[in-house]
């Protein structure tokens, strides 16, 4: 009896291993590509829309192409993210991971990918990831030296303003964001009327509201994660400020402008990757109305560049075959992928996006409009 | 913005500091052991009005005796779950059980809320009054006149009533409470759903301008231990004269020098209380006998 039972369960645990031991057994339609991003934490915002729109565009692979994910959180530390991408290549062979829109995370993150030989497909705008010689960062929405020219350029040339106040965070992403602002500003010949860098976890921003209301500044830019632009905005109109505000792209998300009240967004205008929120083509709408059935929100261009990026990848993996990760990041950044919101082709440091919006809110609606589109040559600055 | 306008906002945020930091005292002073979950009943108050504002789209002020009741009752649970099974155990150990019923109400937030940030309807409306240069925050008025008519009855009871004397003589001496008849683990009880009721208050006023997310009490709960700290350890008056220093001097300083100067002074401060007064401002020394 006790021999059976031995032998019965030998013969589970061989069967378990078979099944589900060991490294994956990968067929030529079945990848793995774990998703590593932020669920958690300050960055839950940011991090929920492009973790919808990368689980939107595996859930979208075409048929004869079979996606294995899982999601792995990285909460708001570069530890944290470092972790949770070693755990997710060590849970099989992936061939690309979408990853993190925290550049902080990103930093920690370029290293293993390039160790283990990984593509990550980022959302995050820190120029340097795709500028420090790592091959395997492929960004599929403008870097920061090119879509803060949008943000600035707005301001300036289209609202007139001259006095700018410029408050930034104090993550690498702030940081990289705000010496690109003042090389544009001082390229156009703006003095900036105030600046100050703040911590992204800081919640009191009267003290911060009256000094730039002091400096005599016409407009504010503001550059950090969602939170504390989304506090910002909120006490400004509630201490009656109400000069304009230039945003980064974090703001435009539907989670962030759930926070202030339609009126409050008055004034107030974002760059962004897209808008697919604010309609557009007949392709951005029909992703766009998907988008909202699928999650019940509203899309925003995070979402929409993350969704492009996972499904250049998965177009690849069925176009070229690609079954290994170094297949993959060859085919990425030799390929070219009419997406949803824009054509991506790697310029060979990884960043296949060069084109970029400014939408702006009405004070009746958390919906936008584009005010301005700025093609890739408008985002260069001479 | 006007300084007058500065120490107004920084009043009223000292306001709902105070609340937390009364409720924090209390029930330190009840039990002899720091809550460490007083800063999550904060944003349990903050999630209850987010959660009602999606059946009854009314002013939060409406909704200030239901998130008093609930979170009141919250502070019941933890007294039940975190206090009285080791009620006779050292401090600490009721330092690390309220820190877990913290961690447990943290992520039911996330469970049911999802870990992004959630706004708070603001307590009558938003917007300012406009006095020539002045602008007054409608929402920080409120926020003034309801944590002092809060406070105003936590006086009165605590101080006026026979309610008050039981649940302070409790605190005082809970051997010489039981042996008068005053049922003590009673009084102990209501002190924990008191000072949560208190904090959900909090939570309440602050939820619109501040949000409120699964973690956001972390912060709050370092703030009314510095105000016990500053205040007087043990003292209400001192935990609400901490909690107004302590916000009038972050949002002066934070103004006029910087954030980072604000808290490295807030914390040089705290030092020199404890070196050059540590029963804190209005606390009481302690004697001995010689």
């Amino acid at each position: 009896m006790r021999t059976l039972l031995n032998r019965f369960i030998t013969g589970l645990g061989l069967l378990t291993l078979l099944g589900y031991g060991g490294t994956s057994t990968v067929s030529a339609a079945e990848v793995y590509m774990p998703i590593v991003m932020p669920i958690t934490g300050f960055l839950s915002v940011e991090g929920a829309s492009q973790r919808n729109g990368a689980v939107m565009a595996i859930e979208d692979a075409p048929e004869g192409v079979k996606i294995r994910y899982e999601i792995f959180d990285t909460g708001t530390s570069a530890t944290g993210a470092a972790t949770a991408l070693e755990r997710a290549l060590n849970s099989g062979n992936a061939v690309a991971v979408p990853s993190t829109v925290f550049g902080t995370e990103m930093v920690a993150m370029a290293p293993i990918a390039q160790e283990y030989k990984v593509p990550l497909l980022t959302i995050s705008g820190l120029t340097k990831l795709t500028h420090s010689g790592n091959p395997y960062i492929f960004r599929s929405l403008p870097n920061d030296g090119e879509i803060k020219v949008a943000q600035v350029r707005y301001a300036i040339e289209e609202l007139g303003k001259k006095k700018p106040a410029l408050i930034t965070d104090n993550t690498a992403y702030g940081q990289g964001g705000r010496g690109h602002m003042e090389e544009i500003l001082a390229k156009m010949g703006v003095d900036i009327a105030y600046q100050e860098e703040i911590a992204f976890n800081q919640h009191d921003m009267s003290p911060l509201v009256d000094k730039i209301k002091r400096s005599g500044a016409d407009v504010i830019f503001l550059h950090m994660v969602s939170h504390p632009m989304a506090l910002i905005v909120k006490q400004a109109r509630a201490l009656g400020v109400d000069l304009p505000i230039v945003t980064s792209s974090s703001m435009v998300a539907p989670s962030a402008t759930a926070l202030v009240e339609p009126a409050d967004l008055a004034g107030v205008c974002g760059e962004t990757p897209s808008a697919p929120e604010a309609g557009g083509t007949p392709k951005i709408e029909e992703w766009a109305n998907r988008y909202r059935k699928r999650f019940g929100v509203e899309p925003d261009g995070l979402a929409l560049a993350q969704y492009d990026g996972v499904a250049m990848a998965i177009h690849l993996i069925g176009k070229n075959n690609v079954t290994t990760a170094e297949e993959m990041r060859a085919a990425l950044d030799s390929g070219t992928y009419v997406g949803v919101a824009k054509t991506y082709k790697s310029d060979g440091n990884g960043d296949m996006a060069h084109d970029a919006d400014v939408v702006c809110y009405d004070g009746t609606s958390r919906i936008p409009t584009v005010a301005r589109h700025y093609s890739p040559d408008e985002l260069i600055l001479k | 913005m006007s300084f007058v306008q500065l120490l107004f906002n920084g009043f009223a945020l000292g306001m709902a500091y105070a609340l937390v930091a009364l409720g924090f005292v209390l029930v330190l002073n009840a039990v002899n052991a720091v809550n460490f979950a007083q800063g999550d009943l904060v944003m349990a108050g903050g999630y209850l009005g987010v959660a009602l504002a999606y059946v009854l789209p009314i002013p939060a002020i409406l909704m200030l005796p239901v998130v008093l009741a609930a979170v009141a009752v919250i502070g019941l649970v933890l007294s039940w779950l975190a206090y009285f099974p080791i009620m006779r155990r050292p401090p600490a150990a009721v330092f690390i059980s309220t820190i877990a019923f913290g961690v447990i109400l943290q992520n039911g937030y996330q469970l049911v809320f999802g870990p992004e940030a959630h706004a708070v309807r603001p307590l009558f409306s938003s917007g300012v009054w406009e006095f020539g240069e002045l602008i007054i925050s409608k929402q920080a008025t409120a926020i003034i006149a309801t944590a002092a008519v809060l406070m105003a009855i936590q006086y009165h009871v605590m101080e006026r009533t026979q309610f008050g004397r039981r649940l302070r003589a409790t605190a005082q001496n809970r051997n010489m409470a039981a042996a008068l008849g005053i049922p003590v683990r009673r009084m102990i009880a209501i002190t924990f759903a008191a000072g949560a009721a208190l904090a959900g208050a909090a939570g309440l006023m602050l939820g619109n301008q501040f949000f409120v997310h699964p973690i956001g009490g972390v912060n709050l709960i370092i703030t009314a231990y510095i105000a016990a700290v500053i205040g007087g350890w043990g003292s209400l008056a001192g935990a609400v004269l901490g909690a107004m220093l302590i916000a009038l001097f972050q949002v002066i300083v934070s103004a006029y020098v910087s954030y980072t100067a604000a808290t490295a002074m807030l914390y040089l401060v705290v030092l020199l209380v404890l070196f050059f007064r540590p029963q804190g401002l209005l606390g009481q020394g302690e004697q001995r006998r010689v």
